[in-house]
């Protein structure tokens, strides 16, 4: 058998979106050809992404072989250990008094499962460089740009090995610089600067 | 012809202004910087970019947003000739020749063939859109909103059939797209759809933030993922002045390549990467130094650097007279338009005199400043190239979360981003292209809006899409989709794309 994994997963992967969204417009009125409801378009568009999703698969049987990227066992526990730290935290933020708006509770939930997927070598990057997105969008309004900024970049830092202190503190600065000159001065976007704690 | 020349001189006065003469200088620069660098291409750039060009007026910001593009064409070349590394997707194939020039101490005569090549195809381009905008407008205002459907569908056929990999998984992307469209409220009844109840969403995925997240964030994590290949500048640059053999040689390469890649501009799914290969593969059989290819022929840097950029203007026909975009840059731009409160269309030329006319004649200007910039300046921008990627990957980050935030003022869209970036990881790693996802998601609520029409208008007879006595655009334009898909689903074709795509 010459199965190709990568095409196998992309048609699995095609066939729950499409079931999702088939399910999902079941809220909505379907209305007629002639008159088309806000469902028609979806059970169109969603209809046609689940027939691909079944070629794709078909096509997976005999296109390969083409397998996906080895994943360690720690890839694995990591990645379940995370989603699962996420999906609890949310609504336990959520119902923390002052967590409740402005998404903190989606940011600091979701920033805390990256950090847990770091501990695999294997996500490193990828959670460590979104990690630190994720903690500019937190910091961002109660600790100010400048703040947000610095803590993005030393995160995210820690993505790449070849990164030293100094470098890191260097990138820091010029961007907080830079940041300042453009969007503060020059195109004066409306965000708090400095911690307002 | 008089009319014509009057808009030109009313497009000039507009180009010639300040504030546009200095964006496009700055698109220019900005494009040849990303150009030269491996690793960022002008989709990410120009979705990075985006929101910064809000404050500006429209004309002013496409011009800008244009210049990145038919800039990193020029920027691409550099690299691939001096470092065997190409810098754009569409300066693949002149490392082929290219670099092997450079070996040859010719990297001067190349770059500076590369630069005239891509000027005069360039201005050549520039000259096609100003004369066919105006006809084709004229033809796309009989359009009907079934035709308008079709258009738009076999826009997404062929941006898929063209793009890399499997079409099945191709047009499946584009699906997806038109379903990612989906998201927000219904425009006709009002209804919210796929929002979860979220506000952020009730406008819809934040574009900014999806383009950003699939490639620009995607592609710093991919990056950072393989260990980076920067090999050191061995060649040296040597004379800038062409031989009257190399002249005589690259001059007929020059004007197919210009032929060639204002003809693939035009198509809808073109763009400048499938341009300059298909200038390669026609060099490679029909000039007269096809016997030294693969040891330096000038001709295969000449064709391919002239059809990259003659595409790169040329794919600004379809989005400026149809309002349709033929590939993920040209999505963007619509992006930009929409966010300006402009609804691209045939009805521009006449609604928006200065955006057209201006854009048409900055993209001259811009490729005459592209000129300069890259030739006297080669020494600059190779400097460029050694600055590592981890003191640029923390950059395009930051632009980025600033970026997509100042849209809205909402950290809700720097989480969306970074939602879309592990999206954008996942499409890599099972081999989904996502530019045809973008295109898909900007052309979905248009043609929902069409079908709908359509269908009201035909009494819910979905026979309108194929009436030939009626309906002759239409009818048409299915034809050719069929047509399309039926010879990409026949083996033989297949496999020559499969094989031109491999080399």
């Amino acid at each position: 058998m010459k199965i190709n994994a990568k095409d196998l997963a992309s048609g699995i992967f095609l066939l729950v979106l499409a079931a999702l969204g088939l399910w999902l417009n079941t809220d909505h009125t379907l209305g007629s050809a002639r008159r088309m409801g806000p469902g028609y378009m979806p059970m169109l568009v969603f209809g046609l992404e689940f027939c691909f999703g079944l070629i794709v698969l078909g096509i997976a049987f005999f296109s390969g072989p083409d397998s996906l990227e080895k994943w360690t066992k720690l890839d694995f526990v990591t990645l379940a250990i995370a989603i699962a730290v996420t999906l609890v935290a949310y609504p336990l933020l959520a119902a923390v008094p002052g967590l409740e708006s402005n998404w903190y509770a989606l940011g600091i939930s979701s920033t805390i499962g990256l950090f847990i997927l770091a501990v695999s070598p294997g996500w490193r990057v990828l959670a460590l460089v979104l990690a630190g997105m994720n903690i500019f969008g937190v910091l961002l309004d109660a600790g100010g740009l400048f703040l947000a900024i610095a803590a993005m970049v030393v995160v995210a830092a820690f993505a790449d090995k070849d990164h030293r202190p100094l470098g890191v503190v260097g990138c820091v600065v010029f961007l907080i610089a830079l940041c300042w000159w453009v969007f503060i001065y020059e195109l004066d976007i409306r965000v708090n600067i400095w911690p307002t704690f | 012809m008089e009319l014509l020349l009057s808009n030109l001189a009313h497009g000039f006065g507009v180009a010639m202004s300040f504030d546009n003469l200095l964006f496009a200088l700055l698109g220019a620069l900005i494009g040849t910087a990303i150009g030269v660098l491996p690793g960022i291409g002008p989709v990410a750039t120009i979705s990075l970019l985006l929101p910064i060009t809000f404050g500006q007026p429209a004309t002013t910001a496409i011009i800008m947003l244009a210049g990145i593009y038919y800039g990193a064409q020029y920027g691409g070349s550099t690299t691939a000739i001096l470092l065997n590394l190409p810098g754009e997707v569409s300066s693949v194939v002149t490392t082929l020749e290219g670099y092997k020039m450079a070996r040859n101490g010719r990297a001067g005569a190349a770059l500076t063939i590369a630069a005239v090549g891509s000027f005069f195809a360039g201005s050549v381009a520039t000259l096609l859109v100003a004369a066919s905008g105006p006809l084709l407008t004229q033809v796309a205002l009989s359009f009907g909103p079934a035709d308008y459907f079709s258009l738009m569908l076999l826009g997404l056929i062929i941006s898929a059939v063209l793009a890399q990999g499997s079409v099945v998984k191709s047009i499946a992307m584009v699906t997806l797209g038109v379903a990612l469209g989906l998201v927000g409220t219904d425009v006709q009844t009002g209804q919210q759809r796929f929002t979860f109840g979220v506000p952020e969403l009730s406008d819809g995925l934040n574009f900014a933030a999806m383009a950003m997240g699939v490639f620009g964030i995607a592609e710093i994590i991919l990056n950072l993922e393989k260990p980076e290949v920067r090999s050191v500048l061995t060649a040296k640059v040597g004379s800038l002045m062409l031989t009257r053999e190399e002249w005589k040689r690259a001059t007929p390469s020059v004007l197919r390549g210009t032929i060639i890649g204002s003809a693939l501009g035009i198509l809808p799914g073109g763009g400048a990467s499938l341009a300059s290969f298909g200038s390669y593969m026609m060099e490679r059989k029909m000039s007269k130094g096809r016997h030294e290819f693969g040891n330096g022929a000038i001709e295969g840097v000449a064709g391919p650097e002239a059809a990259n950029n003659a595409a790169a203007q040329t794919s600004f026909i379809p989005l400026l007279t149809l309002g349709i975009p033929s590939n993920a840059v040209m999505a963007l731009m619509v992006g930009a338009l929409i966010i300006q409160g402009i609804q691209p269309g045939p009805r521009m030329v006449e609604s928006q005199p200065d955006l057209f006319w201006g854009l048409i004649c900055s993209m001259w200007i811009g490729n005459l400043m592209l000129l300069v910039i890259n030739l006297p300046m080669i020494g600059m921008w190779v400097k460029l190239l050694q600055v590592p990627y981890k003191y640029m990957y923390p950059a395009i980050l930051t632009f980025c979360a600033i970026g997509v935030y100042s849209i809205n003022n909402n950290v809700f869209d720097v989480y969306s981003t970074v939602f879309f970036g592990i999206l954008g990881y996942v499409f890599n790693k099972l081999k989904m292209e996502p530019a045809p996802l973008l295109v898909g998601f900007v052309l979905g609520p248009m043609m929902e809006e069409h079908l709908r029409r359509a269908m009201l208008l035909s009494r819910g007879d979905p026979y309108i899409f194929i009436d030939f006595a009626n309906r002759p655009i239409s009818a048409t334009l299915l034809v050719i989709c069929a047509l399309t898909l039926g010879l990409m689903l026949s083996p033989a074709l297949r496999k020559k794309k499969e094989a031109a795509m491999a080399e």
